[in-house]
C-alpha cells in the first residue's frame, strides 16, 4: 500500500474501476509508483479473477496470476453500482478521487450513469481516464471487444506479424490492452500534472501510414523480421532459438568470425545487406545449418563479443532466471495470504529518488470494505448494514 | 476547447536517437511540453534517410517514416564533436527540466554529460536514461534493435503459430512502447520534483518495461513452472474460445472474432444460423477443450463473407467482432477517420504527410501535433531567444559549423 513507502506519486488519489488489463494496469502504474489507488470491484469481481493462471489449475477468485499481477499496491472495496445504494457510494468514493482509470465499453458506463457527462457534475475536478478497444467516439464507439478485436483493427497484425497469406498474429499476451494501458497512463498522468481532465485511449501500432498516404503502396507481413535486409530474423539452434541480426558491415563481418569464416558466407551476394535479403532462401538456409551445430547461449556470447546484435529467444523460463535481472533486483518477492510467498516481477524503471515497484498484494475480494466505506467515507455501521442487506456491497 | 496544455512550461532536450527516444519525446510535445532533439547534419540519424520520400526526392528532412515517428519534437542542430558544440547544449540543458537519452550506458559520461555534471548546470534536473537493458548489471553492454529487444524479455517466445517456432514482429515492437512508458516515467519523475524540489537520474531498461507484458505467461511459471510457447491467436491465458482470427472472402482478408460468455457465444450461434456442429460446443469448457474444431468450424463459415460486413453483422448481435485491418485500409476506415487517427500536415518544405494524430484524446485540450522536424528548424529561437545570442556570434558559430 502507498503508506508502506511513499513514492514519487504520493497523494495522489485513484480508484480504479476496471476489469482485466487495461485498466488494472494503468492504475498499477500508479500504485507502484505511490498513488492511493482504490479498486472498486463488483461483488463478483474482476473477470481476471476467474481467467487464472491458477496454481495446480485450479481456479480460485483469489488464486489468479492476472489479478495478482496486475492490482499490488492497491487496496480493494466491493460496490455494485447497478443497485441505487451502491452507485450512490461509489458516487461519494469519487469526490475524494482525483483520478479514475475504468475500461468498460461506453454503453456500459451510461447505462450506469457513469459517464463522464455525468459524473464530472459530482467532481469537476476529476481526471477520468477511459480506456476502451475502440474509444469513446467513431463508428465503432458502441461496439462490444477485447483486446485480440482492438489489436487487429490496428494494421499492425496484418502488416508485421505472421507469414504471407497465412493468418495475421498477436503478440501471444494482451498486447493492445498493455499498450493502452502505457498510453493511457502516460496522457493520464500528464492530465493530473497539468490538471486537465482526460478521455479515451485506443490501440494505434506503428504502421508506415505515410509512404501509402503518398505512393498508394503499402507492405504485408512477410514472416521474416525484415525483408530488405538479412539475417534479420528468428532461427531454430540446438536448443530453441536465436534472433539472428548482422546488417552492418561490421556486424557481418563479426558474424562470418564467429561461424568459422565458411566459404560460402565470402560470395559476392552476400557482402551487403540488402543482396542477402534478395538471397534470403539461401543465406538463411547456410546459417540455419551453423545454428543448428550450436546453443543460443553460445552464439549469443560469441556474436556479442565479435559486434553482432545477435540474441538468444529466452523462453519464459529463461527470462525470469536471468542473472541481469536478479543483479538488478528486478524480482520481487511478495506475501500474498492465500497463495503464500511468490517471486513478482517488480518495477518497470527504478526511480532512485524515490523507488516504486510493487510491495503489497493485489487485495482480497472487499478486503478493505470497512476501512474504505466506513473509515474514509465515514459511512456509519448502521448504513453499512443496510447496504451490505442490499447486496450493494 | 481551452487550450492549456498539461506539460506546458517543460522544456525537454532530447539526444534520443532512432526511434524509442524520439518517441518520448513526441508523446511529451502532445502533453505540451517544449521539446528539443539534438542533433546534426555531422551525424545523420539512419531513420532520416528511410524511403519513401515526400514528393520521392530522397533527403535527411524529407523520410515521411522518420517524421511520423519524430513529429512533435523540434530540433537543434550541433555537431558535438566541436568542444564549443558541447558548451552550447550545456548551456540549453541549464534552462531545461528533462534530458532524454537512448545511448549506451556510460556515453553521456563520456561526453561530459553525465548526471553529476547536469545536476551542476541545474539542480534539479531530471536525467532520463533508457539503454536496451538499463543503466547497470551483466547485460548492460547487450547490442540489440528494437527489433529483437523483445528476445531478452520472453515476449518473441509466445509469438508464432501454435505448436511452431517463434515469428519475429517485423516491427520495433518495443521502441514506441518504450517511448510511451518513458514519457509516464518523466511525468511521474516530474510530480516527485513538484513535491520534493527533487530531480533524479531514471534508470529504465527497455528490456524490464517490456518484459511488463509478459506477466500473465510469467505468472503460470511463477506457480506451476510451465513455459508458454506461440498460440496463434488464441487467449493468452486459454480462457475465452473462440478467440482467433478467421479468413474471409477477397484476398488476404481476415475478422477476429473473440468469445467472452455463453450469452455471446449464443449470439454467434444465432448469426451463423444455429448450424448442428455446435451443439457440440455449448459449454465454455467443451469450446476451450476442442478449440481447433471450434475454430475450423467458424472459419468455414467466415470465408464466404465480406470481413466488413460480418463484423457489422455479428456486432449487431453483441459479438466482439472486428476487420482485420491492412496498412491500406487504415487510411479510409471511417472510425479512424471520423477520430482524426491519421493527420494530414504541412511539412516546413512545403509538401503534404500523413503522420499520427493525437492518440489519446483529451477532453479539455487538443493537442498541437506537429509535422516531423526540419534539422535544427528551432536553432534561432533557442540560440538567440532562449540563450539570447548576438546575431554576429550566431552566424560565426553557423559558419564554423558548430551549429551544424
Amino acid at each position: 500500500m502507498s503508506d508502506v513507502r511513499p513514492g514519487a506519486l504520493a497523494g495522489i488519489k485513484v480508484v480504479d474501476f476496471g476489469q482485466m488489463v487495461s485498466a488494472p494496469y494503468c492504475a498499477k502504474l500508479f500504485s507502484d509508483y505511490g498513488a492511493d489507488v482504490i479498486k472498486v470491484e463488483s461483488p463478483t469481481g474482476d473477470a481476471a479473477r476467474r481467467m487464472g493462471p491458477f496454481p495446480k489449475d485450479e481456479p480460485h477468485p483469489e488464486k489468479s496470476g492476472l489479478y495478482f499481477v496486475n492490482n499490488t499496491n492497491k487496496r480493494g472495496a466491493t460496490c455494485d453500482v447497478e443497485k441505487s445504494g451502491g452507485r450512490e457510494l461509489f458516487l461519494r468514493l469519487l469526490r475524494w478521487a482525483d483520478v479514475l482509470i475504468e475500461n468498460n465499453l461506453p454503453q456500459q458506463m451510461r447505462a450506469w450513469g457513469l459517464d463522464y457527462g455525468q459524473i464530472k457534475d459530482v467532481n469537476p475536478n476529476l481526471v477520468v481516464i477511459s480506456i476502451t478497444p475502440f474509444g469513446q467516439t467513431g463508428p465503432y464507439a458502441g461496439w462490444n471487444g477485447y483486446d485480440l478485436n482492438a489489436y487487429h483493427l490496428s494494421g499492425a497484425s496484418s502488416r508485421y506479424c505472421g507469414r504471407p497469406g497465412e493468418m495475421p498474429l498477436e503478440h501471444g499476451t494482451f498486447a493492445a490492452d498493455y499498450f493502452g494501458a502505457a498510453a493511457a497512463a502516460a496522457w493520464g498522468l500528464g492530465a493530473v500534472y497539468g490538471r486537465a481532465a482526460a478521455i479515451a485511449a485506443a490501440f494505434v501500432g506503428g504502421q508506415n501510414i505515410g509512404g501509402y498516404a503518398q505512393d498508394g503502396k503499402f507492405d504485408k507481413r512477410t514472416g521474416v523480421g525484415m525483408p530488405l535486409g538479412a539475417p534479420a530474423t528468428i532461427l531454430p539452434c540446438k536448443d530453441g532459438h536465436v534472433w539472428m541480426l548482422a546488417l552492418e558491415p561490421g556486424q557481418w563481418n563479426g558474424l562470418r568470425k564467429v561461424m568459422g569464416n565458411p566459404e560460402w558466407a565470402d560470395l559476392d551476394m552476400f557482402q551487403n545487406m540488402l543482396t542477402r535479403a534478395q538471397n534470403a532462401d539461401v543465406i538463411y538456409a547456410f546459417i540455419l545449418e551453423w545454428t543448428m551445430q550450436h546453443g543460443k547461449m553460445e552464439i549469443m556470447e560469441k556474436c556479442q563479443e565479435a559486434g553482432c546484435p545477435i540474441t538468444a529467444v529466452f523462453t519464459i523460463a529463461e527470462a525470469a532466471q536471468q542473472p541481469h535481472l536478479t543483479a538488478r533486483d528486478y524480482f520481487v518477492e511478495i506475501d500474498h495470504p492465500q497463495l503464500g510467498r511468490v517471486k513478482n516481477l517488480g518495477a518497470p524503471f527504478k526511480l532512485p529518488a524515490s523507488p516504486g515497484g510493487p510491495v503489497s498484494a493485489a487485495p482480497l475480494l472487499g478486503q478493505h470494505n470497512d476501512e474504505i466505506w466506513g473509515g474514509l467515507l465515514g459511512v456509519g455501521g448502521g448504513e453499512l448494514a443496510r447496504l451490505r442487506s442490499q447486496g450493494a456491497i | 476547447m481551452a487550450n492549456a496544455q498539461p506539460l506546458q512550461g517543460i522544456r525537454v532536450v532530447n539526444f534520443g536517437w532512432v526511434w524509442a527516444g524520439p518517441v518520448v519525446g513526441q508523446t511529451l510535445a502532445m502533453l505540451g511540453a517544449e521539446v528539443f532533439k539534438v542533433e546534426s547534419q555531422a551525424r545523420v540519424d539512419m531513420t532520416r534517410n528511410l524511403p519513401p520520400f515526400g514528393e520521392g526526392k530522397p533527403g535527411p528532412n524529407r523520410s515521411l517514416s522518420n517524421h511520423a515517428c519524430w513529429a512533435g519534437n523540434g530540433s537543434i542542430a550541433l555537431n558535438l564533436k566541436e568542444a564549443e558544440a558541447l558548451e552550447l547544449v550545456r548551456r540549453v540543458i541549464a534552462e531545461a527540466d528533462v534530458v532524454v537519452e537512448n545511448f549506451g550506458p556510460g556515453v553521456m559520461e563520456r561526453l561530459g554529460l553525465g548526471y553529476a555534471e547536469l545536476r551542476g548546470l541545474k539542480e534539479d534536473i531530471i536525467l532520463f536514461s533508457m539503454p536496451a537493458a538499463g543503466l547497470h548489471g551483466p547485460l548492460e553492454h547487450v547490442r540489440t534493435y528494437g527489433l529483437s529487444l523483445t528476445s531478452l524479455t520472453g515476449l518473441d517466445s509466445l509469438v508464432g503459430y501454435k505448436g511452431g517456432d517463434p515469428i519475429p514482429v517485423e516491427n520495433a515492437f518495443s521502441d514506441p512502447y518504450a517511448g510511451i512508458m518513458g514519457a509516464f516515467a518523466i511525468v511521474t519523475a516530474l510530480h516527485h520534483r513538484r513535491n520534493t524540489g527533487q530531480g533524479q537520474h531514471v534508470d529504465f531498461s527497455q528490456q524490464e518495461v517490456v518484459m511488463q507484458m509478459v506477466g500473465p505467461a510469467y505468472m503460470d511459471y511463477a506457480f506451476n513452472g510451465r513455459v508458454g510457447g506461440p498460440k496463434s491467436n488464441e487467449h493468452p491465458l486459454a480462457a475465452m474460445a473462440p478467440h482467433g482470427v478467421f479468413r474471409c472472402k477477397g484476398d488476404d482478408r481476415w475478422i477476429s472474432i473473440a468469445v467472452g460468455s455463453d450469452a455471446e457465444w449464443q449470439a454467434l450461434v444465432d448469426a451463423m444460423g444455429k448450424p448442428a456442429w455446435t451443439t457440440d460446443f455449448s459449454t465454455a469448457s467443451a469450446r476451450l477443450a476442442n478449440i481447433d474444431a471450434l475454430h475450423f468450424g467458424i472459419g468455414e463459415w467466415t470465408a464466404q463473407s465480406d470481413d466488413r460486413e460480418l463484423a457489422a453483422l455479428l456486432q449487431q448481435r453483441g459479438v466482439a467482432a472486428a476487420p482485420v485491418l491492412n496498412v491500406a485500409d487504415l487510411l479510409h476506415d471511417p472510425h479512424y477517420k471520423a477520430r482524426g487517427t491519421y493527420i494530414e500536415v504541412e511539412h516546413p518544405l512545403g509538401f503534404r504527410e500523413t503522420i499520427y494524430g493525437a492518440y489519446v484524446k483529451l477532453s479539455r485540450s487538443a493537442p498541437d501535433v506537429r509535422p516531423g522536424p526540419l534539422i535544427g528548424q528551432d536553432n534561432e529561437r533557442v540560440f538567440k531567444g532562449i540563450l539570447g545570442m548576438k546575431d554576429d556570434e550566431y552566424a560565426d558559430l553557423v559558419k564554423r559549423k558548430v551549429i551544424y
